[in-house]
């Protein structure tokens, strides 16, 4: 699909210093319809769903949470810590509501991986399919998510 | 032949047009002159227009709160523009209720200074200062947390309440190519009106955390702006329910230190939330305390204690730990500091002890 102008528009406040310091595109310079729909391909390919992505970050985000801040195992093989900080995050694309600034540390002690996501991640997945750009420092890789959180 | 390189060479002569037009275009549309503001009818100024009226304000000494350095993702730095703001922004509109959109309230971060504005601010930020300060001492108070004590150079002296936060500017370095202000509580009593100290816990990547922990050195200078604001000691005779956890525990602090300073004989439980002993600091002046104060108590709360700690204090997460001790807390008052998470965890405990919500105070980021 050829990217639109309101892509164009949604991906200008993806850049650095607009809604994050470092933005959400990383190296990332291909337009967003081409980087939302290779990760779509890839999800697709790992025979998932970004629903299925999003609601197994979402699940293990709500147990962690538990720990107030503390590591708390989930599922007897996930180490899950919830850390937050003060303020809120816009969705560059345009929708009211805002996303608390959390961070999401899941180790699977299994198989030694870690992912770290933030609650911005996990609704641009669900609401949008969006991963983030390569390279950007919350980018997450649909194959690494869905090995390291067992989806 | 020559058709063609005529051809070409209009071309060229077009384009070197455009790009000049463009050019004129950029130096002069894009260009704001001299701006007037208006501030709550009164105070008046002459700014140079095009920038944010945060960092114009900023620049004229008046700071407008603001956690996030500007970037529109606190939603702290709201002011009343009555005229000259132009329309609401996408990126003001999430943080701004049906009710202040009514009340032409804006985010001074996301409005530019472009033509002559009417604001209004509340009194108190024309209190703020900002201060130069030499830094007196750093200690590690946990492997995580560091105390700054900051000696206050220019203005030598700050006024605050016991629970209020300052801004702390970080300079441009390896984490940021622009001065950037994060928000901290001042730990230390007010009676000590020249020095403060501030508790700041390491958080990997922070811009402001990083470079308290690993670039400030003892004797550095440094910028910072306040006081802010409105956490702080109730004047009530109601029991104190504290509860903190890590960093959270600075306003606390300072609100027992000026406690103990002034005889408050309020009732006080302070519940501070740690994962183990290593976690935990400050112990010593808080038994301090409980000697000082009438009816003090300190109660630390592990949730996961290591068997070499030997612990035989409370275990549990901090909120499990308020649910135990506290039966009623309907007559009670709270004062939270901590992460978002643990204020959510902590308020709903604290309803479900029959607490109203407008007894819990904390400071809303």
């Amino acid at each position: 699909m050829k990217q639109s102008r309101q892509d164009d528009i949604i991906q200008d406040r993806m850049r650095p210093g607009v809604i994050t310091r470092d933005g959400l595109l990383g190296h990332d310079r291909r337009p967003l319809r081409d980087i939302l729909e290779a990760d779509d391909a890839e999800v697709r390919r790992l025979g998932l769903t970004h629903a299925a992505i999003a609601a197994r970050m979402r699940a293990l985000r709500d147990a962690g949470a538990e720990g107030l801040g503390e590591p708390v195992t989930v599922l007897d093989h996930f180490e899950v810590r919830v850390d937050s900080v003060r303020g809120l995050l816009p969705c560059p694309f345009p929708h009211e509501g805002l996303c608390r600034k959390e961070f999401v540390d899941v180790r699977n002690l299994r198989s030694g991986g870690q992912v770290v996501y933030t609650e911005l991640n996990i609704h641009l997945i669900e609401a949008h399919g969006f991963y983030e750009g390569l390279g950007a420092p919350f980018r997450q890789e649909p194959a690494i998510l869905a090995r390291v959180l067992e989806i | 032949m020559t058709a063609l390189l005529i051809a070409v060479g209009v071309l060229c002569a077009i384009n070197t047009g455009l790009a000049l037009l463009l050019m004129l275009a950029a130096a002069t549309l894009g260009r704001v002159g001299p701006c007037r503001i208006t501030i709550n009818g009164e105070k008046e100024m002459t700014v140079a227009g095009g920038r944010s009226l945060l960092a114009t304000l900023k620049d004229e000494r008046i700071f407008i709160p603001s956690a996030c350095g500007g970037r529109g993702s606190c939603g702290l730095c709201k002011v009343t523009v009555l005229e000259g703001a132009g329309p609401l922004l996408p990126t003001e509109t999430p943080w701004l209720t049906p009710e202040e959109q009514k009340a032409n309230i804006r985010l001074a971060c996301q409005v530019k200074v472009r033509r002559d504005l009417q604001i209004r601010i509340p009194d108190e930020l024309f209190q703020v200062k900002q201060y130069r300060a030499r830094v007196a001492d750093l200690t590690d108070l946990t492997h995580d947390i560091k105390q700054v004590t900051l000696d206050l150079e220019d203005p030598p002296e700050i006024h605050f309440k016991a629970g209020q936060y300052i801004q702390l500017e970080v300079p441009p370095y390896a984490l940021t190519d622009e001065p950037v202000y994060r928000a901290y509580s001042v730990a230390s009593g007010p009676a000590d009106t020249r020095r403060i100290e501030l508790e700041i816990r390491y958080v990997p990547n922070g811009i402001c955390t990083t470079y308290v922990h690993k670039h400030l050195r003892v004797g550095d200078t440094v910028t910072l702006n306040g006081p802010y604001g409105e956490f702080g000691l109730t004047d009530s005779d109601a029991e104190m329910l504290c509860i903190a956890g890590g960093s959270g525990m600075a306003p606390i602090k300072s609100i027992l230190t000026e406690m103990a300073r002034t005889g408050n004989p309020r009732r006080c439980r302070y519940f501070f939330g740690a994962r183990a002993r290593r976690d935990l600091f400050l112990l010593e002046f808080m038994r301090e305390l409980e000697k000082t104060l009438p009816d003090f108590r300190f109660i630390p709360a592990l949730s996961n204690p290591d068997p070499a700690d030997h612990w035989e204090g409370e275990v549990g997460r901090v909120t499990e730990v308020v649910a135990r001790h506290v039966r009623d807390a309907s007559q009670a008052e709270a004062f939270l500091c901590g992460s978002p998470l643990m204020i959510d965890a902590c308020i709903q405990v604290l309803r479900e002890k029959g607490m109203p919500e407008s007894k819990i105070f904390y400071d809303k980021f």
